[in-house]
Formats: C-alpha cells, structure tokens, sequence
C-alpha cells in the first residue's frame, strides 16, 4: 500500500541545513500495525507526517496505492488526507471549545458529508471506542484518555485507509495507555485498519506485529524482516 | 465544506470571543450609521424641497406660477382674467398644457353683502377647520361642514360688532359674497392682518368661508396668481419666463403691478448640488472613519488567525483544504461588518429621523417647512456592499495567512 523509496528530508534552519532522513526505503502493506521507534529526534516524527500526507516537502519517491504522491500539489494532499488518512496525535488536538461530537464530525464535513449522516455516523465511532452518549461533553472537561478516544474516533470517522498516530500514548498513565493499545488493536485486527505509529514506549513497541527502529534518520532494524539489520 | 457549515462555525468562532467581536463591529457600525445618518438627511433635505417648490414633475407633468402684485395692495385690479387665460392659450398654445387662474384661499377681498349694508369685506376660504382662530360665539366649521358645502360663515368679532353691536348679536344673520348666501354660524376673535413676520395672516380677515363652496362654479374668473402645466419633459421654467414675460407687455394691468415668475427649479439646482457637494465631502469623512474600522476588522482578523494557529492546524489535518481555511476566515470577517452595517443602517436611520425634525426647527418651524428623513433603498443596499467590501477587503490578508500556515510548523 505504502512505498517509500530513497527517502530524504532537510531542514533548513538559519545557513545550516540538516539532513533529518537518510534514504529510507520502507514499504508497508494494508492491515499492518506498525511501530516506529527511536530516540527523540532520530527523525521517526518526521518521518511519519510524509507517511501521513502531512508533509510534502521530500526528496524521493513515495508511492501511494501506485499513486505518486511526491508530484501531488498543496490541495490534492488536503484531499487525500481527508479521504485515507487518521490522525491521532500525542496532545489529541481537539478543538477544545467544540463539542466532542462537533471535532468527531469535522473530517467528515470537509469530506462533504450531510448533517444526517455525519451525526449518526458519529455516534457511531463515539461507541466503538466506549464513549457512547459524549456527544455534547466538551473535550477540556475530559480525561486525558477519554480525549485521546475521542481523537482515535476523529481518526476513524471517515473510514481512513490508515491510521498514523504519533506518540499515542505519550501524554497517559501506565493503565491508560494498555486501554488506547487494546484498542488501537482491536481496530487492527476487527476491522482491518492499517495502523502506524511512532512510540518510544517499549511496552507500546513489543506489542505491534512490525518494528522499526530509526537511529539518526536511518533504519537500522525492521522486525519484519526477521532481523535486525543496518541499512549503511 | 457545505456553506451552511462554514457560517455555523464561522458564528461559533465570533461566540468564542464576544467582547472582541462586538467591538470590531461597533467600530464597522459608527461609520455606516454616520454615512446613512447623513445620506437619509440630505436626501430628505432635497426631496422637501423639491416637494414643496420644484416644479412638481410627478404624474407625468409639471407645474409652475407666475404671481401678479399689484402696486397698491388694496386695489381691486387683478393680475389674471379670463382675457388673459385665453390670451396665453392662443400665445403659447402649443407648449402650454393648461393655464387656470389659482383658486386663491388667502386674503381675497371682494364685495359682500352683510345684513342690509353693502360693503367691502376681507376672507379667506377654509378646506378644512382650523384651530388658529379662537371662537367668542357660536360654533367652529366641523370637517362635515366644509365637506358637504354647508352655506355656513365664520365672522370677526370687529365686524360682528361694527355690524350688529354685540358677537352674540351677528349669530344667525346672513353675508352674501358672490350671489351665495352664507349663515353665521361662529363669531371668532379678530387676529392682526399681519403676522409677526410681516406677512400677510390669512386669519385676518373679516369672514372665513367653506372653499368648497365658494369656488362651487370651479372655473375662476380672476385671480392674482396663474397656474401654467406643462406635459412632461417641456422645458417648464423657459416658458414659464416668456409667458411672464409676454404678460408684462401686453397685460392692462401690467401698468398697476409686475407680474412675476419665481424660478425655484433653478434655484432648487443650485441649492441641490450644494447639498451634494456638503453630502459628498462629509460621506468622505465617514468613508475615513470606515477605512479606520476595516483596520480594526483586519486587526482583530490577525490576532484571531494567530491565537487560533492550533485550530488551523487540526482543520488542516483532518483534510481541509486552504480554501477551504481562508473561507472559513473571510465569512467571520464578512459576518463580522456585515453586522456591523445593519446595525449601523438601523442606527443611522434613526438617527436621521431623529435629526430632520430638529433640523427643520432650526430653519423656521413657522416657515411649515418640515424636513423628513430620506432613507431610500439605495442607502440600504450601500451599507449592506460597503460593509460587505469591507470585510472582504480587509478580511483576505489574514485569512490568505491562515490559509498559507505550514502544517508541520503548527503541528510540531
């Protein structure tokens, strides 16, 4: 489904120029649950917002279900974001001041969607991930878990093609974290969803099928392929 | 993104933060209501003007006077006799449509006879009762009185006392003006025949009569003032000046008294394009005072698109296009003068009818010049584009801004 091949990404910052991602060749298939990990600023973040469409600005080739992405403009990511792609991020991101079945029913008004479907539709993730009746709780009123749940069923609400989640668990306890893992597997195995994220938890990372392991931006180990190797 | 959406959310944001919104509209609403305020006054300005003395070019046609003065005012010479009329038809046939002597209400004198004396007598015709004159004996005109044509009349108490000795004496006698018999009805208290101002008072005189029937054979015979009108589009005023013209020359009573033209459509131009130019020059002030307002809109834009980064982070995320971000920032920002205009067109509405009626005081309550507040259609339709321009324009930087914002900035 994903193809990422010679992978390079700068940043620029003041005369100098950093060179975030070495040639990273990765390819993942539908129904996958992935974890990438590696120290803070090995690159995994970003590396993960050119997964998710975020970033357009790369070097290399990336290949969406044999689409090029890397010749797409501004507005067709906006679109292809929206249409394959959940979000679910560290800090939720949720509109604080809207209701949680308003930031729910977001991607899904940008998808051009009804009133009437969206609110049933709603409904209907808001259940699936154990919040049914929050519709009209203000996310600043809530647990750092049920925010996070609210920001997973944001993700899902469209019927993305995959989700990517950076540091899922990073903000929750111990306990909470098991919850949003459960979860995240439960989508992975029930419904199919393609999931990556990027996690420096150990305990997150053992329980995905796949690791990779990014060291200074370069992968240096993919358990997919049965054993660790570097790739210079 | 469908519309109604994005105004839901646009409405929301505004909620978010109502002190500031309701400033920035507050500053959008005084410049229209200034505009409006002054437009619907000026306009009313002109417009009772031109009521009250241009040349009337409504239903298709226009009219003007030319006044006879005669030398000494109590000569009974008048300016306009049938001769004349016919005289002027035959003349300017062709560009005149009609030519009347004016039913003259005010101050005419005539003979009459009162009791058994025959003698020269002042009155003045009423349309409908009035309560300038104060009543000593009898009973005033009623409105059904006039209307029918009852043979009734009002006298002065001097005349009533000159006559029959006592006000309640003349009550029940009868004057006969014009072959007309008239009963006297009401005795009322005699007024000075000149107001305060120096003109003439048309209630002193020394008998009121119902017009309706004094002018019950309607066409006039003579008179002092000439009604010409004319059918749409002739040039009324040249005319009008050649037949003033003409009738100074060839009117016996030329040599008595001037006969006279008063051209109020030309000087209701002059007067017209000054009001334009006082209307213009103080709508540029209020243009100023908008300008400062959309600044205040842009303003409060910026920090909005600024604070709600994280907002415009998450839109994006989650698939917005930066479209559809700069809409969802210029709808608040049209939302936001759009408000502020209607306020402001209601507002200086009000204003400009609260203000005309103090205006016309101003002027000369006496004069009866009552000036109303003109708020037309157009003055609605200004505000509602400019404030709209104005949220459009001084909407779009920011909202391109927030548009513009690096996704992976926000979101790291």
């Amino acid at each position: 489904m994903i193809t990422l091949k010679n992978i390079n990404k700068y940043y620029q910052q003041g005369n100098h120029r950093f060179h975030v991602l070495h040639d990273i060749n990765i390819e993942i298939d539908q129904g996958e649950l992935v974890a990438i990990i590696g120290e803070s600023g090995s690159g995994k973040s970003t590396l993960i917002n050119i997964i998710g469409f975020l970033d357009d600005d790369f070097e290399g080739t990336y290949f969406y279900q044999d689409q090029p992405i890397h010749d797409y403009t501004r507005k067709q990511f906006s679109t292809l974001r929206n249409r394959n792609v959940g979000f679910v991020f560290q800090n939720f991101k949720l509109l604080r001041e809207s209701t949680v079945a308003d930031n729910v029913a977001l991607p899904l008004l940008y998808a051009g969607k009804r009133r009437k479907e969206i609110s049933s539709r709603v409904s209907e993730v808001l259940k699936q991930v154990g919040l049914a009746g929050y519709e009209n709780q203000l996310p600043k009123n809530m647990s750092g878990g049920q925010q996070q749940r609210v920001s997973i069923a944001r993700a899902i609400s469209t019927h993305p093609k995959f989700l990517i989640a950076d540091e899922p668990t990073g903000a929750l306890d111990t306990e909470t974290s098991q919850e949003i893992m459960n979860l995240f597997k439960h989508l992975n195995k029930q419904e199919g969803t393609t999931i990556i994220m990027v996690t420096h938890d150990p305990h997150v990372a053992e329980q995905c099928e796949r690791v990779i392991k990014i060291i200074d931006g370069r992968v240096v180990s993919d358990s997919k392929d049965g054993e660790l190797h570097a790739t210079d | 993104m469908q519309l109604i959406e994005l105004f839901k959310s646009a409405i929301q944001s505004l909620k978010a933060n109502k002190k500031r919104s309701f400033l920035t509209i507050i500053g959008i609403m005084i410049g229209i209501a200034a505009v409006i305020a002054i437009l619907g006054i000026g306009d009313g300005i002109t417009k009772t003007m031109y009521d009250k003395f241009g040349n009337n070019a409504k239903q298709g046609q226009q009219t003007t006077e030319i006044a006879y003065d005669p030398d000494n005012i109590n000569s009974a010479v008048y300016g306009f006799t049938q001769e004349q009329v016919d005289d002027i038809n035959t003349q300017f046939g062709g560009e005149v449509k009609k030519v009347e002597i004016e039913q003259e209400t005010d101050n005419l004198s005539t003979q009459a006879d009162v009791g058994d004396t025959t003698t020269k007598v002042s009155l003045s015709l009423l349309k409908k009762p009035t309560h300038a004159i104060k009543l000593i004996a009898g009973k005033n005109f009623t409105k059904q009185d006039l209307a029918t044509g009852q043979a009734n009349a009002l006298m002065s108490e001097s005349m009533a006392k000159k006559q029959y000795g006592t006000a309640q004496n003349a009550l029940g006698t009868t004057v006969t003006v014009n072959n007309v018999t008239y009963k006297v009805t009401g005795v009322y208290k005699t007024q000075a025949q000149f107001t305060a101002d120096g003109d003439q008072n048309s209630y002193g005189v020394n008998l009121l009569l119902p017009k309706a029937l004094y002018y019950q054979e309607n066409s006039v015979k003579e008179g002092d003032t000439l009604k010409l009108t004319f059918s749409q589009g002739a040039n009324a005023s040249a005319i009008s000046r050649k037949v003033a013209k003409y009738l100074k020359k060839n009117s016996p009573a030329a040599t008595q008294g001037t006969y006279q033209y008063l051209d109020m459509e030309k000087a209701l131009k002059q007067f017209s394009s000054q009001m334009s130019i006082i209307t213009t020059f103080i709508s540029f002030i209020a243009a100023i005072s908008l300008f400062i307002a959309g600044i205040g809109v842009m303003n409060m834009m910026y920090i909005s698109v600024s604070e709600r980064t994280q907002e415009i982070g998450i839109r994006l995320a989650v698939g917005a296009t930066p479209f559809n971000i700069m809409m969802q920032f210029l709808v608040e920002a049209v939302i936001l003068t759009l408000t502020g205009g209607l306020l402001g067109f209601l507002g200086g509405a009000g204003l400009a009818h609260l203000l005309a009626p103090l205006l016309s005081n101003a002027i000369g309550g006496g004069s009866g010049i009552h000036i109303h507040a003109h708020v037309s259609l157009n003055a609605f339709l200004l505000a509602f584009g400019t404030s709209a321009a104005v949220g459009l324009i001084f909407g779009i930087l920011p909202a391109r801004q927030a548009a513009n914002k690096n996704l992976i900035d926000i979101l790291r």
